[in-house]
């Protein structure tokens, strides 16, 4: 299965008598019924670890690009009509800004690790809290309250599941709270934020800017707001896009496929 | 009027410090840079003049160290093509076509480790990127060893290894053109050139020819020469290039720091204190 294709359904599942296993690309699984697929007796997969590391340096690509308007500077630097490089262009500084991870999976860990060498703050939130060593290890403080990170974080990236909980997790309310020189970063799913909220959030400067390589849907209806707002970044979920992982996760799903088929214990199998 | 200037701020290389103004200026004791290159001086003609030259090399470190970490990580992750494929509106959904190259694991070699190098060795080392470092001098072991970092007493090993090549040096005679035909014919094909040093250290027509040529990979340039290029430049219509209009220093952050740096310049030599970031003519 790669990125959610073929649509797994009733129907699917009816025609395909003897379907054993499904192996999902990457580490989402969202878009597949688990229980529908359990009622047929199909195993499921996915490649879990192997997209963290790719994950976690784009989420620090997105945040470095937006607070250096990256984009935009790029646009100048090769626009036909720049003479001269304006010298009261400037972007916020990513060195001793305070970062807040909403999700310290194995992903926002990571973040977290590369944050710490540019000397920024962390504070996290997350359904449990991790241990002292691992807290110390890249200095994270714990927010128990999510509003608490969101009011003290200069960028806020979201590296969540996506389930009926976190299911627009970051709504009105949270964009709210976030300050007005804030950037709210996704490497999670496009569903984990209300995404009409975060639309008039930006128009109306409620934060300051958006980077997301994540949408929903995606891509977005080429007409949508979000893709015309000049403080938005978006990148086509390019999340674990690089030829060597792409290539362990080919190898990931195989080695999957291969023991489902043999009636083997199953590598990442999603119970 | 201008006898009563006695010192001089200069704001991104303006104004243009010649033997006309210095002789306008008879009282002019300091010139303070905003920022660290001072190849746009004439240091020697300056000093003939008896005045002081200070720059602000404290405040400019982080901020073009995360320059040079946003440009290698925008590069190696193809993140401008995907930008465009995202937002624009003759989009296939093909995520097939282009992919980028890991950043986490890879070998980056560094080229120039004073403050700004170091700061980039330290970020880079939280990517668990394995470091090289090519200097005049060697880093101190306890230094070296924080960032995991082996020292590359020729230019060539580092080139040969290097999966990402940062050029991080000031702009002297030395380092004219230091990245030339031959440097970028011993890096790997699959290598990104990364400079946020000064334009004038890359030779700017071979590097064209090794990007069109795949010779390197790709390049990601905050610093071109002249800034702006001409607009008919061929490196603003390749592909696997990034520019950046000087982005270095470029933040509300660094701005203020950079001007009480420059201002804390000017008052010592004012007051005949010594100065605290003096640059002299070597």
């Amino acid at each position: 299965m790669w990125y959610h294709r073929p649509v797994i359904n009733e129907e699917l599942l009816q025609s395909l008598p003897n379907l054993k296993i499904v192996a999902s690309s990457g580490v989402g699984i969202d878009h597949l019924d688990l229980k529908l697929l359990s009622s047929y007796g199909v195993k499921v997969s996915n490649t879990p670890f192997v997209v963290s590391t790719d994950t976690a340096d784009l989420g620090m690509a997105l945040m470095l690009a937006s607070s250096r308007r990256l984009v935009e500077g790029y646009q100048i630097a090769v626009s036909p009509d720049t003479e001269y490089f304006p010298a009261d262009w400037l972007g916020a500084e990513v060195s001793g800004a305070t970062l807040g991870i909403v999700g310290m999976g194995t992903i926002g860990y990571k973040v977290a690790e590369r944050a710490k060498a540019f000397e920024m703050k962390i504070l996290y939130h997350n359904r449990n809290r991790r241990n002292k060593e691992e807290e110390s290890a890249v200095g994270a403080i714990y927010c128990k309250k999510i509003d608490d990170l969101l009011q003290q974080s200069d960028f806020v990236l979201l590296s969540v599941n996506l389930t009926p909980q976190t299911h627009k997790l970051i709504g009105k309310r949270e964009l709210e709270l976030m300050k007005p020189t804030a950037t709210l970063i996704n490497t999670s799913r496009g569903l984990v934020v209300d995404q009409d909220a975060l639309v008039e959030a930006l128009q109306n400067k409620v934060i300051k800017a958006a980077a997301l390589d994540v949408t929903y849907p995606e891509p977005l209806p080429r007409d949508h707001p979000l893709l015309k707002l000049k403080n938005v970044i978006i990148t086509p979920h390019i999340g674990s896009a690089t030829k060597k992982t792409r290539r362990l996760m080919m190898e990931n799903m195989t080695e999957s496929i291969q023991a489902g088929l043999a009636g083997l214990p199953i590598p990442n199998e999603v119970l | 009027m201008s006898k009563k200037v006695q010192a001089i701020y200069l704001w991104w290389h303006k104004p243009v410090i010649d033997q006309e103004l210095l002789q306008s200026l008879p009282n002019l004791k300091v010139i303070a840079n905003s920022g660290v290159g001072m190849d746009h001086l004439d240091l020697k003609l300056v000093a003939n003049f008896g005045v002081k030259m200070a720059n602000a090399p404290c405040a400019v470190s982080s901020s073009t160290a995360d320059t040079g970490m946003a440009l290698l990580l925008a590069s190696a992750s193809v993140f401008l093509a995907g930008y465009h494929i995202a937002i624009s509106s003759g989009m296939e959904y093909c995520e097939a076509d282009f992919l980028g190259v890991e950043v986490t694991g890879a070998t980056l070699g560094i080229i120039g480790m004073g403050s700004i190098g170091y700061k980039i060795a330290l970020r880079a080392k939280a990517f668990e990127m394995n470091i090289l470092y090519h200097n005049r001098t060697g880093r101190k072991e306890q230094e070296e060893q924080a960032v995991g970092a082996a020292y590359c007493e020729k230019i060539d090993g580092l080139l040969q290894r290097a999966d990402f090549v940062m050029v991080v040096v000031s702009l002297t005679p030395q380092t004219h053109k230091l990245i030339g035909k031959r440097e970028m014919e011993l890096m790997k094909p699959t290598a990104t050139l990364i400079n946020i040093s000064r334009g004038a250290v890359v030779d700017q027509e071979a590097l064209v020819t090794a990007l069109q040529t795949g010779v390197i990979r790709a390049a990601a340039l905050d610093v071109t020469h002249p800034e702006p290029l001409p607009r008919d430049h061929t490196l603003l219509k390749l592909k696997n290039v990034i520019i950046t209009p000087h982005l270095g220093i470029k933040t509300d952050k660094a701005t203020y720091m950079i001007t009480e740096e420059a201002v804390e310049n000017i008052l010592a030599a004012l007051n005949g204190l010594p100065i605290p970031s003096e640059v002299l003519p070597s």
